[in-house]
C-alpha cells in the first residue's frame, strides 16, 4: 500500500497513492455487494417456488385492478404502472425526508429509521427464517425460535443503527443483512414489475442526484449547508487507512485542509475527541453519500466554527436509519424510500502525507468508500430475479453489476462528487440479461446437446 | 502502513489494519507534531473503536441491557472488547481495569445463556418423538408456523 510510505518523507506522486489504494477501496465495496448478491440468490435458490403466484403478486394484482390478466398481474402495463407508482412514492417520500431534514426533525427520523430496520429484522427475518425452517425441515422447537428471533432481529438492528457500538464488521454484517431481507422481499414481485421497478429506480436515481431539483440533490445540498448528516442507513467500507479512523481524524480536527497544525485548534481536538464519538458514529453511520462530500470533513476541518459545528451535529443526532417495509406494499414502497440512498459516497483526497492534512479536502468523514444501502438492494433484486431463471444469468448479471460498479467508482474518483450508483450497474445487468437469455443460452444448449462444449 | 503486533490475525476485510488493541501505535515520526494517541484500544476495531473514556460507559450499558433477556448483547460485549477479555488480569493496561468485570460478567452470562439453550435445543432435536411424545408435534417450529398461518405472508 502506498500509504506504507507514509512513514517515509519524500512521499509518493498522488497518483500512485490514488491508484495504489483504489483496489483495497474497491475490493471492500465490491466484498459486501457480492456477499449480499450471493445471500439472495441463495435465497431465492432455496425458496422461491415459481409456480405459484405469491401473495404479493396476487395483493399487486388486485390493488392495480387486476383486469383478468393470467399470472397475476404480470403484464406489461401493470408492471409499468406499479413501477410508477413506487418511483412516486419514493420521490414523494425523498421530499418527505428532506423536509423533515429541513425542519431538524431528526429525532423522529432516527426513530422511523430504528422502526424500520427492527420491523424489517423481526418480520422479513422471522418470515424468512420460517420459510427456511420449513423448506429444510429443520426441528428447531418454537421455544428457541421464540427466544432467538427477537434477541437477533433486536442485536441487528442496535448494530445498524449504532455502529460505534458494536465491532465495524457486525456493523457492515447487519447492514448486509438487511439489505438480503428486503431484496429478497423484492424478488417476490412478479417478473415484469421487477424488470420494470429496477428501470424505473435506475432512471430516477439517475434524475434524484444528477438535475438541480432531484429531491436527493436537494437533500444533499441542504446538507452540505447545514454541515450535518443526513440520517440513512449507508453501508461504509472500514477505511483502508486506519488514520482516516473516528479517533485518529479527531486528533486532526480543527485543521484546514493545507495548513499547519494550529496551535489553537489543540483544544477543539481534546474537546472533539471526547464530543466527537458521537459525531463520528452519526458521520460514520448516515447518510447520504451526497452529503458527504463537504459536509462531514468541511465540518470538522473548519476552524471558524468548530465548536457550533460540534454542538449542532450532536444536538441533530443522526444515526437514523432508513429502512424498512412491513407487509403493505404502500408502507413498503414508502419506507424503502427512505433507504434509498442510491449514492457513491467518493474517499477523501490524499494529500502529502507529511505536511498535510489527509482529511482537509476529504470527502467522507472516515475516508471510505459510503455505498447507499438501496443500491445493496437493487444489485441483488437484479441478480435474485436473474436467478429465478436460471444459473447462467446469474452469472452474467453477477459480473455485468461488478462491472457497472467498478465504472462508477471511476467516475467517483474523476468527479468526486455523490453519484448515483444505480444506473450503469442495472443498465448493464438488464442489457446482460437479456442477451443471456435471448443469445447466450441458446448457444449453449446447442454446443451442450451437441457435446461440443461445456 | 501502522505498525503491527506480529502473530496479529488479519481479517480479509482488514487487510491491513491492526486488530489487536495492544499494537496500535503510531508511527513515532508523527509523535512531535500532534498529542500522541492512546497506545492501547479496548475493542477490537483497534483505532476505529471507541475511544477508552466510553469503553466503560458502553460495556456496563450493554452488560445491564443484556439481562432484559437479551444474551446477544453480552456476546456483543464480549465481542467487542476481546482485547480486554483476552489479556490477562495482571499485566493489562490500567485503562481496562474499570472495564474488564463488566466484559467478564457479560461472557459469563453469555455462556450460560448459550449452554442452556443449546441443551434444551439438542434434547429436543435428538430426543424427538421418543421423548416428548406427541407433544414434540406441537413445539417443532414448522408446525406452529403453520397452525398460526405465520410464514402465509411470503407464500
Amino acid at each position: 500500500m502506498a500509504d506504507a510510505a507514509a512513514a517515509v518523507p519524500g512521499d509518493p506522486p498522488a497518483g500512485a497513492t490514488v491508484l495504489d489504494s483504489l483496489g483495497e477501496d474497491i475490493t471492500r465495496i465490491v466484498y459486501p455487494v457480492s456477499a449480499c448478491m450471493f445471500l439472495v440468490v441463495l435465497l431465492v435458490s432455496l425458496l422461491s417456488s415459481p409456480s405459484s403466484p405469491s401473495p404479493l403478486s396476487a395483493s399487486i394484482a388486485a390493488a392495480t385492478g387486476g383486469g383478468g390478466v393470467s399470472g397475476g398481474g404480470d403484464d406489461i402495463p401493470t408492471a409499468l404502472f406499479t413501477a410508477l407508482t413506487f418511483v412516486v412514492a419514493v420521490t414523494a417520500a425523498t421530499f418527505l425526508l428532506a423536509l423533515l431534514f429541513y425542519l431538524r426533525c431528526t429525532p423522529c427520523l432516527r426513530a422511523y429509521l430504528g422502526f424500520s430496520a427492527l420491523a424489517v429484522l423481526l418480520v422479513l427475518g422471522g418470515q424468512v427464517a420460517l420459510l427456511l425452517i420449513s423448506r429444510l425441515r429443520l426441528p428447531l422447537d418454537a421455544v428457541s425460535f421464540a427466544l432467538l428471533l427477537p434477541n437477533a432481529a433486536g442485536a441487528l438492528a442496535l448494530a445498524a443503527l449504532a455502529p460505534a457500538s458494536v465491532p465495524i464488521a457486525l456493523h457492515q454484517a447487519a447492514l448486509v443483512a438487511i439489505a438480503v431481507l428486503t431484496a429478497f422481499w423484492f424478488t417476490l414481485l412478479p417478473e415484469w414489475t421487477t424488470w420494470a421497478l429496477l428501470v424505473a429506480m435506475a432512471v430516477y436515481d439517475l434524475a434524484a442526484v444528477l438535475l438541480p431539483g432531484g429531491p436527493l440533490r436537494v437533500l444533499l445540498e441542504l446538507a452540505i449547508e447545514r454541515n450535518e448528516e443526513i440520517p440513512a442507513l449507508v453501508y461504509e467500507a472500514r477505511p483502508v487507512d486506519p488514520r482516516h479512523g473516528r479517533n485518529w481524524r479527531l486528533w486532526r480536527e480543527g485543521r484546514q485542509p493545507g495548513a499547519d497544525l494550529d496551535a489553537s485548534s489543540t483544544t477543539v481536538e481534546v474537546i472533539g475527541e471526547v464530543l466527537g464519538r458521537n459525531l463520528d458514529a452519526n458521520s460514520g453511520n448516515s447518510s447520504s453519500p451526497q452529503v458527504h462530500e463537504a459536509a462531514t470533513s468541511a465540518g470538522y476541518v473548519n476552524n471558524s466554527r468548530p465548536r457550533a459545528t460540534l454542538g449542532a451535529a450532536l444536538s441533530s443526532d443522526p444515526t437514523v436509519e432508513q429502512a424498512g417495509e412491513v407487509s403493505a406494499l404502500r408502507e413498503h414502497r414508502v419506507a424503502v424510500a427512505e433507504m434509498r440512498v442510491p449514492l457513491i459516497q467518493p474517499r477523501p483526497e490524499r494529500s502529502g502525507e507529511e505536511e498535510e492534512d489527509e482529511d482537509g479536502i476529504g470527502l467522507s468523514s472516515s475516508g471510505a468508500i459510503k455505498l447507499g444501502l438501496g443500491d445493496f438492494i437493487f444489485y441483488s433484486v437484479l441478480v435474485g430475479r436473474a436467478a429465478m431463471y436460471d444459473y447462467m444469468t446469474v452469472y452474467a448479471c453477477y459480473l455485468a453489476i461488478i462491472a457497472g460498479l467498478g465504472i462508477t467508482l471511476l467516475l467517483l474518483a474523476f468527479f468526486r462528487k455523490a453519484l448515483p450508483a444505480l444506473p450503469v450497474s442495472i443498465a448493464l445487468g438488464v442489457v446482460f440479461y437479456v442477451l443471456t437469455r435471448t443469445l447466450l443460452e441458446e448457444f449453449v444448449v446447442q454446443c451442450s446437446t451437441n457435446l461440443l462444449l461445456f | 502502513m501502522e505498525a503491527r503486533v506480529a502473530g496479529v490475525p488479519e481479517d480479509e476485510e482488514s487487510g491491513l489494519l491492526p486488530r489487536q488493541s495492544a499494537a496500535g501505535r503510531r508511527p513515532s515520526s508523527r509523535g512531535p507534531r500532534f498529542p500522541p494517541p492512546p497506545a492501547v484500544w479496548a475493542t477490537v476495531d483497534g483505532p476505529l473503536g471507541l475511544p477508552l473514556e466510553e469503553a466503560e460507559g458502553h460495556a456496563r450499558r450493554f452488560f445491564l441491557w443484556g439481562f432484559a433477556c437479551l444474551p446477544f448483547l453480552w456476546a456483543i460485549n464480549c465481542c467487542y472488547f476481546w482485547p480486554v477479555l483476552r489479556s490477562p488480569a495482571a499485566p493489562s493496561p490500567a485503562a481496562f481495569g474499570p472495564i474488564r468485570p463488566y466484559v467478564v460478567r457479560s461472557a459469563i452470562g453469555f455462556t450460560i445463556f448459550s449452554v442452556v439453550l443449546i441443551t434444551w435445543a439438542t434434547t429436543f432435536i435428538v430426543g424427538g418423538e421418543r421423548l416428548f411424545g406427541p407433544a414434540w408435534n406441537d413445539l417443532v417450529m414448522y408446525n406452529v408456523a403453520d397452525k398460526l398461518g405465520l410464514s402465509g405472508f411470503m407464500g
